[in-house]
């Protein structure tokens, strides 16, 4: 074996490496692991253990390494209050997701379909997230309130000033342009995937445009649908800022509360276990709403095979 | 007091380094003041100003403008090298302090969060008899707060934080007399509050004539609050945010800061001031600690005494509009000590530590009101 070695490697690097590769090659048990080991140990430390704590302090009382109880779980469930927040907080999210899914998605489709600089027009897409989500929360501050970048540009044109800030439409306006790029990409990525001789075929069989659209375009992406929604619905749902900075008196979500639990309520376990509920309640939402999603565009699977 | 050695301090550094690890080896330099770099604590300083101090100094101070100021200044005055890490929230340096610190050396923290640490034994005692600038901290600022606590002292006033109401000086020929301006329905869509539990609670508690620390009627706070809803024009969770609603003029009155009023009026132009209201005013105060595990506690002690000095002090106000622990009047300009100076008439009231209970209801309330 060693003089093989020696002829295979001239250097003694690449012996070194050759002798590695055996050595695994003689061990697949130990090769799997050194493959996902790395990954599952990030996982485990970055994700399992920090749940694992939050679960833990969640039924502490007051504070952390308080008495056991579960108290803060029966405060959260029993209360209309936060209950009230949680379903305002879906709505929001619904709603935001819809938005950005329709946007996102014509976006991608005029991308693919209709432009011959589709990477110039991606790296449009994306650029926005190398500035700071904060100062682009400033930014739609100084467009959209009274006085602003938009009621200027209105002016121009002798209409009427809107003065958006603070109201609802500036929450949904917000949360559109964050999470676009984040659902653009899905999109744009199974609309490549896709084989376009087959709305081609569609066509020669009779089909419209939106009978094209809803019967193979849509089915045929159905991956990278769910990929965005998913992308858009989680982040939006623990959401804090946006609407904070956007949003008038009526635009509370979930995420502020449990917020104002760490930082000004110094009630930690309260704040975790709102932060375990809503985590189930996000993860059976979106099982559910892939579940769902696959009834909605047919058997037809979706895979480019 | 000299504070420019006249020979090579990092020579001196080195050599007394040498001896100094051997002590640590020895065990010999007691204190338990969970500092990693076998450093003494501050209370091991006997006589001011500190023989030996390290040349590296790791702040995190939330007055950003002053901190980077006070970073060359007092670096080149002492030959440190001064980080300094800005926060938002205090929560990010407890937390750390929570895990075990071993990197930062001075904080400019809250009372509220000075107290938890104190009670969690997060922070070092500090020498305040020997420190000179202890004597420039008045008496009244000494006394407002839970610094002290069984005769030891855990730090030194920063700034007093006062949250008052401010109002737009164009529209309001004086300054409003009582909080009841926030409920004016005359004022709709031109008012704001402060998306904070607590700061909200307690001006609805003072607006009711009830105690903001230990309210009576929880009720009727919650009550006033869900009227007063609808006439804002929004709740501002963000410092910038609620600067930049009266500098825009989208409102006339509301709680801001002292520090954000001064730099809205005076850097950004804009027609505000502030007062206390007849029902009072809630204040705070920031103040320096020492936390243990700090690296480098000896040279944090000494610039907690340097940024206690009148003309340092005097930097903090003039760019950040905080009134020091200090006082500065001598140091100012006529224009900014009459923006600082509060009337002997003014009912303020110290933010004491609020208890569990009514913590817990404040939040609860507030929840209640955003969402109804």
């Amino acid at each position: 074996m060693g003089t093989e070695t020696e002829t295979r490697a001239p250097s003694g690097e690449s012996t070194l490496l050759t002798d590695l590769t055996d050595f695994f090659r003689t061990r697949p048990r130990l090769k799997k692991l050194a493959i996902a080991g790395p990954p599952y140990g990030v996982l485990i430390g970055f994700f399992l253990l920090p749940l694992v704590a939050m679960l833990v302090i969640s039924f502490q009382e007051g504070q952390i390494n308080g008495p056991w109880t579960l108290a803060n779980y029966t405060n959260f469930l029993g209360s209309q209050t936060y209950l009230t927040v949680v379903w305002r907080t879906l709505v929001i999210t619904v709603q935001v997701t819809v938005l950005v899914t329709v946007v996102g998605y014509t976006l991608a489709y005029s991308i693919v379909r209709f432009s011959r600089r589709a990477t110039l027009l991606l790296l449009l897409v994306i650029l926005p997230f190398w500035t700071s989500y904060i100062i682009r929360m400033y930014a739609w501050i100084n467009i959209l309130q009274s006085g602003g970048v938009l009621d200027s540009t209105l002016q121009l044109f002798s209409l009427p000033s809107v003065g958006l800030l603070y109201t609802q439409p500036a929450v949904m306006i917000g949360f559109t342009y964050v999470w676009l790029p984040l659902a653009v990409l899905p999109f744009y990525a199974s609309l490549t995937n896709m084989d376009a001789d087959l709305i081609e075929a569609a066509k020669d069989l009779g089909a419209g445009p939106i009978k094209t659209f809803f019967t193979v375009t849509l089915p045929m992406t159905k991956n990278g649908v769910i990929t965005g929604v998913i992308l858009v619905f989680i982040p939006t749902f623990g959401s804090f800022i946006t609407p904070r900075l956007l949003g008038g008196t009526n635009n509370i979500m979930i995420g502020m509360v449990i917020e104002n639990q760490f930082k000004s309520a110094f009630n930690w376990p309260f704040g975790a276990a709102i932060g375990i509920v809503i985590s189930v309640v996000v993860v059976l939402l979106l099982v559910a709403g892939a579940r769902g999603g696959g009834n909605l565009f047919g058997s037809s699977g979706g895979e480019r095979t | 007091m000299s504070r420019k050695q006249s020979f090579g301090r990092r020579e001196v550094l080195k050599t007394t380094g040498a001896a100094l690890a051997t002590g640590a080896v020895a065990g010999c330099l007691g204190g338990g003041g969970g500092g990693s770099g076998g450093d003494r604590v501050p209370m091991d300083i006997t006589e001011w100003p500190p023989e030996e101090y390290s040349s590296n100094l790791n702040m995190m101070n939330w007055y950003d403008s002053w901190a980077e100021w006070a970073m060359e200044e007092f670096g080149n005055e002492y030959d440190v090298e001064v980080t300094n890490e800005g926060f938002s929230s205090p929560d990010q340096w407890y937390s750390r302090l929570q895990a075990g610190n071993t990197e930062i050396d001075n904080i400019a923290a809250t009372t509220n969060w000075v107290e938890r640490s104190i009670n969690n034994d997060f922070l070092h005692e500090l020498p305040v008899d020997i420190m000179p600038a202890w004597e420039n901290v008045t008496d009244n600022i000494k006394e407002a707060s839970s610094y002290q606590q069984d005769g030891s002292t855990y730090a030194i006033p920063e700034a007093l934080v006062l949250y008052p109401l401010t109002y737009n000086t164009d529209h309001f020929d004086a300054a409003p007399e009582s909080w009841g301006v926030l409920w004016d329905e005359s004022l709709e869509g031109e008012i704001m509050m402060w998306d904070n539990s607590t700061v909200s609670c307690q001006i609805a508690a003072m607006y009711t004539g009830q105690d903001p620390i230990s309210p009576s009627d929880f009720d009727e706070i919650e009550e006033v609050l869900k009227q007063q809803k609808p006439l804002l024009r929004t709740y501002w969770g963000d410092y910038e945010q609620g600067m930049q609603l009266f500098v825009n003029e989208d409102v006339v009155a509301g709680p801001l800061t002292m520090g954000r009023t001064y730099t809205a009026r005076f850097s950004e132009g804009a027609p505000v001031n502030y007062t206390a209201p007849e029902e009072g005013a809630m204040f705070t105060s920031d103040l320096f600690v020492i936390p243990k595990g700090a690296p480098n506690p000896i040279t944090s002690l000494l610039f907690t005494n340097w940024a206690s000095e009148k003309p340092n002090a005097a930097q903090l106000f003039e760019t950040m509009g905080y009134k020091p622990g200090v006082d500065i009047q001598s140091e100012l300009s006529e224009q900014d000590r009459e923006f600082t100076t509060w009337p002997s008439d003014w009912n303020l009231v110290f933010s004491e530590t609020l208890s569990d209970d009514v913590r817990s209801r404040y939040d609860e309330i507030w929840t209640a009101v955003k969402a109804a």
